[in-house]
């Protein structure tokens, strides 16, 4: 058994541990409330993109009278042989089971359609990290590193690594997603590939929140986001992030954004002839990548939310874990010095005794 | 107080809602041209091109905001701009539009004979040379 000095050495220790883990609870949560704040400043500019494309839809006539096809090609669904997978997984680890249940999802999608060739797009340096491991990068992407030369691609293996965005999270701004959003909109229209699935945490509040896998590309209904899986929170989970949430003062309700989210569906769908300065399907045509970008800033709005949360609880679960040991040391090491102390007493009266 | 005639005007942002007030009048850069809304405009659905929006008058007083990419909504008695960015044409970094705009011209240069991609450039040339005319006028040079 160790002595009274062991203990008291590990027990300073993990005080230090359990004061920085509390540290990095702290900061999470600062940060979690800060990006909640972002994600809800975002809401307005999303919803009105929504209901102005969701009225013009209903005026304008989409599909061409005599085909019966589409007339923006982001409209129209083709059958799904290559898709492209957008992974938003988190730039930094410590943040429990958050980037692993991404990357979980995005495992399952993969075996889950065998006959599909999937591109992956990856965000987060942790995803690409641990993707890189069990796929290759595609030979455009190793093109773009290399020379700018464009050749048409040959695909090495079903499943390939074809870009990667590290970084793009720590100071996010909508200008980054338009231009991800501009990529994949252009490998859409030129079909190079079929459909375009985003695989993210979804983030509603502290105590709601899912893995979802979206598809984004080709658009079907415009203001409802076309989920294929989605997995819920654990009720144990959901139980901890609360308390999480409660000692770190973040509140764990939704903010109340009716009111401002009904406002913002009045955007563009007064009943009224509007007169158009440009026709509609031209701005059908200008509204639809916007709307795509949109959901995307918003998807990652939400993952980073997410992140913090999650990083959050992680830390206080640390933190109220370094608690418990240092009181099981505690409780060691006092009985370890009453023992002590009892044997020199029993040695001192049994000593006096014999004399 | 003029309550009665004077527009509600909002511009939102991805990021956020910029302005959210009243003006009596309001000039907008319709990618067509600029428009000038006042009360009692008809309705109206207009793509913004890059330039000034300007308000007059009203609780927000006179403000000017370069937008680049956008969309507005016009009412009888509301005005709302949606827009990618807006940044007040002063604080406009004339050294990263020209960065841009030999961006644009470059890709302008390399786009073949793909009309999407002279489509892509020429919207990247004017929305830098409009973002160095509006530093300009507001009284800025490199």
């Amino acid at each position: 058994m160790a002595n009274v000095l062991d203990l008291r050495r590990r027990i300073r220790s993990v005080k230090n541990t359990r004061q920085i883990t509390k540290a990095m609870k702290m900061v999470a949560a600062a940060k979690l409330r800060r990006s909640q704040e972002r994600a809800f400043a975002a809401r307005p500019y999303a919803r009105m993109i929504a209901s102005v494309l969701a009225s013009l839809v209903r005026r304008v006539d989409i599909y061409d009278s005599d085909t019966g096809e589409a007339k923006n090609p982001l409209l129209m669904a083709r059958e799904e042989k290559r898709v492209t997978v957008v992974v938003v997984t988190g730039d930094k680890g410590f943040a429990g089971p958050f980037n692993a249940n991404v990357l979980k999802a995005t495992h399952r999608f993969i075996a889950d359609h065998t006959d599909f060739d999937i591109d992956l797009e990856i965000v987060g340096r942790k995803g690409i990290g641990v993707l890189r491991r069990s796929y290759g990068l595609s030979s455009a992407a190793e093109d773009e590193q290399q020379s700018q030369s464009r050749q048409p691609r040959t695909r090495k293996a079903r499943v390939e690594i074809v870009g990667e965005h590290g970084g793009l999270l720590d100071k996010l701004s909508f200008e980054k997603a338009a231009e991800l959003s501009r990529t994949l909109i252009e490998r859409y229209a030129s079909e190079e590939t079929d459909a375009v699935y985003l695989v993210f945490n979804e983030f509603q509040s502290v105590i709601s929140q899912r893995i979802v896998v979206e598809r984004i590309l080709p658009i079907k209904e415009i203001g409802k986001p076309d989920i294929a899986v989605a997995t819920e929170m654990e009720r144990e989970e959901r139980e901890e992030m609360a308390r999480a949430a409660q000692s770190a003062g973040v509140s764990i309700q939704a903010e109340d954004t009716r009111q401002a989210d009904e406002e913002a569906a009045k955007f563009g769908t007064a009943q009224v002839d509007y007169i158009y300065e440009q026709s509609p399907s031209d701005l059908m045509g200008a509204l639809l990548p916007r709307y795509i970008a949109t959901q995307l800033y918003h998807a990652m709005l939400e993952s980073v939310a997410a992140e913090h949360a999650a990083r959050m609880t992680a830390m206080d679960a640390a933190t109220n874990n370094a608690s418990e040991m240092i009181d099981a040391y505690t409780l060691t090491m006092n009985r370890l010095r009453q023992a002590a102390i009892t044997k020199e007493i029993i040695e001192i009266v049994s000593g006096a005794a014999a004399i | 107080m003029a309550e009665n005639n004077s527009l509600r005007v909002r511009l939102v942002t991805p990021e956020k809602i910029f302005i959210d007030g009243t003006a009596d009048s309001v000039s907008l850069p319709s990618s067509s041209g600029y428009l000038e809304v006042l009360y009692a405009h008809a309705p109206l659905l207009a793509e913004l091109g890059p330039g000034e929006v300007t308000l007059h008058g009203g609780d927000v007083g006179d403000r000017q905001l370069f937008v680049a990419q956008g969309f507005v909504e016009v009412l009888p008695d509301r005005v709302t701009i949606l827009a990618e960015s807006a940044i007040p044409p002063r604080d406009i970094d004339v050294a990263e539009a020209r960065q841009e705009l030999d961006r644009g011209q470059k890709m302008w240069n390399e786009a073949g004979d793909v009309a999407r991609h002279y489509d892509e450039a020429n919207r990247v040339i004017r929305e830098a040379e409009e973002r160095i005319a509006a530093a300009g006028r507001a009284g800025k040079t490199a």
